[in-house]
């Protein structure tokens, strides 16, 4: 299959192949990669696809990547890289007559504009008579010197590698922009950023005729990122306020309503309700295709559930005030406890577990405290298998982005598996404000 | 709220768990409002089988709207049957009122469209 080079955009390392893989998949285009060869310090990876076409098809909805380009040649120097290029002499005549730009970017290093005039024109060997367009050329030509980065004050003075090829498609980082939070109508002191509630869209696999779910749906972000790829979406929380929006940010907007109207996903946001996931409503079967949330971690967000005191009796439910019992009445707010965060995650799972249909994905935040995580903290379940686990770090703590898919029905009275010692994510609530010294 | 969701929520009270007096829950003094929206076939098509078709009959009777006893044989060659469907499960919304269950006789409420599922303290 022929080459393609992938160029990265530079944040969130961590979670690029997770989301060229979910590309791959809800694209149906087949990439081939070395992906232990690859490392994060590259803006590049090179993969195989079978045609221009797909690379373009596979790159379109990406939010990590920023465009996909023909593999024309590379190398340590620039008469490595010409002389691979000038192996492909056929290739070149499609252009010969076509207008065309050159794109010259540095990693790690800028490059003046008479640095990467002095490039473009080294590149004359290849004969293009076509009229020069910075906007809208027929042929778009990348080349890229990648420095790598450093630590020390100053660039390093060569490049560590040259890479060249024909951009043949782009990703949708402009998304970021038009989800922006800051200018987004409704929001709360948890909303995700715009980048990353656009990545989970991805990992969830969101397409037109999907169902996604959130259960701590908040603001309802990942409802909209996922709603705008095509899935319809539903979305709970046991704080009515943050949906209806008397507890955001922006007042008097009429809650997550505003956004929907703002990215004009009415047809797809189906719905919210108020209820504590950990006792809901939901009839049994497999309702959704993806459950896409952020469970709250305890920390700005309180994590709580339904409940009372152990050993107290439910005292305020049946007082009558005004003639009508307690419960009854329309400012009664039950009684909750925290909800601690391993007990989230493993509700969360088995929840998952039940209520997606087979093949359907679980996307979510785990949290955890750098010093003390070990891959064998991200708990497991019979019914699902673990597609990415990518790291956000914070310093001393991280969240990390867990995708899982059900891979079978759930087997009778199956549940999350114990781990073998306290995963770093226990009394997550408690470890953030000691700072996570040593409790 | 669509009707959709409503298809998909039951009753959760403790103890309540008698499956034809829980589910579907029966709609008390409503207020409906029908609000256009792009069908898409995909999606029902896909929907369709997570569908309790039962208990939809029975909850679009109760509100009088019109949809076909049965599914038919090839949903999604019937432009009819989808569009019939579309309008009774995505375009009809419940704005105000309330949900009862016949099984235990909690009342949920609906306000702007969002139910209140909340369950009281004597009911977890």
């Amino acid at each position: 299959m022929p080459a393609f080079i992938l160029q990265f955009a530079h944040c969130h390392e961590d979670f690029r192949l997770a989301e060229l893989d979910a590309l791959s998949e809800l694209e149906g285009v087949a990439v081939r990669y070395d992906a232990a060869g690859y490392s994060a310090e590259s803006p590049i990876l090179v993969v195989e696809m079978d045609s221009a076409a797909s690379a373009a098809k596979l790159v379109r909805r990406a939010i990590l990547i920023r465009s996909v380009s023909e593999y024309w040649g590379s190398g340590a120097t620039y008469a490595e890289l010409f002389a691979e290029v000038k192996r492909t002499p056929g290739r070149w005549n499609e252009f010969m007559q076509k207008s065309f730009k050159f794109t010259v970017e540095g990693f790690g290093r800028s490059l003046t504009q008479k640095e990467k005039v002095a490039v473009i024109e080294s590149f004359s060997f290849l004969g293009f008579e076509g009229p020069i367009r910075m906007k809208d050329a027929e042929a778009e030509f990348l080349v890229c010197e990648e420095y790598g980065e450093t630590d020390l004050p100053v660039p390093p003075e060569t490049p560590k590698k040259l890479w060249f090829g024909r951009i043949v498609g782009r990703g949708s980082r402009h998304l970021i922009d038009v989800f922006d939070v800051k200018k987004r109508k409704y929001l709360g002191n948890t909303t995700m950023d715009a980048e990353l509630s656009l990545v989970m869209a991805n990992q969830a696999l969101a397409l037109p005729g999907t169902l996604v779910y959130d259960p701590f749906m908040g603001t309802g972000s990942f409802l909209l990122t996922c709603a705008h790829f095509g899935a319809c979406s539903m979305g709970s929380d046991i704080d009515g306020r943050q949906i209806r929006g008397t507890a955001g940010f922006r007042r008097g907007v009429n809650g997550i309503s505003a956004n929907v109207a703002q990215y004009q996903v009415a047809d797809r946001v189906l719905g919210s309700a108020v209820f504590d996931i950990s006792r809901n409503p939901w009839r049994a079967g497999a309702l959704f295709d993806a459950i896409v949330t952020d469970p709250p971690y305890g920390v700005r967000a309180g994590a709580k559930r339904l409940g009372r005191k152990n050993g107290t009796v439910p005292q305020k439910s049946f007082t009558v005030i005004d003639g009508v019992e307690n419960y009854k009445r329309s400012d009664y707010y039950p009684p909750t406890v925290a909800y601690e965060m391993s007990a989230v995650v493993s509700d969360l799972l088995a929840f998952a577990a039940e209520r997606l249909v087979v093949g359907g994905r679980l996307v979510y935040w785990l949290p955890t405290v750098a010093d003390e995580y070990e891959p064998e903290d991200v708990p497991l379940h019979p019914a699902l298998r673990l597609v990415a686990n990518s790291e956000q770090p914070f310093g001393s703590w991280s969240r990390r982005l867990i995708t899982m898919v059900k891979v079978a029905a759930s087997p009778e009275g199956a549940g999350p598996q114990e781990a073998a010692h306290d995963p770093a994510h226990k009394n997550f609530r408690d470890k953030y404000f000691n700072r996570f010294e040593p409790l | 709220m669509r009707l959709i969701t409503h298809n998909m929520l039951k009753c959760h009270v403790k103890n309540c768990t008698d499956p034809d007096k829980q589910f579907p829950l029966r709609f008390k003094d409503v207020q409906l409002e029908q609000i256009d929206a792009e069908r898409n076939n995909e999606f029902l098509v896909r929907m369709l089988p997570r569908i309790d078709w039962p208990a939809l009959s029975k909850t679009t009777k109760e509100l009088d709207i019109t949809l076909p006893e049965t599914v038919p044989g090839n949903p999604e060659d019937d432009e009819e049957f989808l569009q019939a469907l579309h309008t009774a499960i995505l375009e009809t919304h419940i704005k105000q009122g309330s949900m009862l269950c016949d099984g235990c006789g909690h009342e949920y409420k609906i306000t702007n469209g969002i139910p209140n599922m909340l369950l009281a303290e004597h009911e977890i």
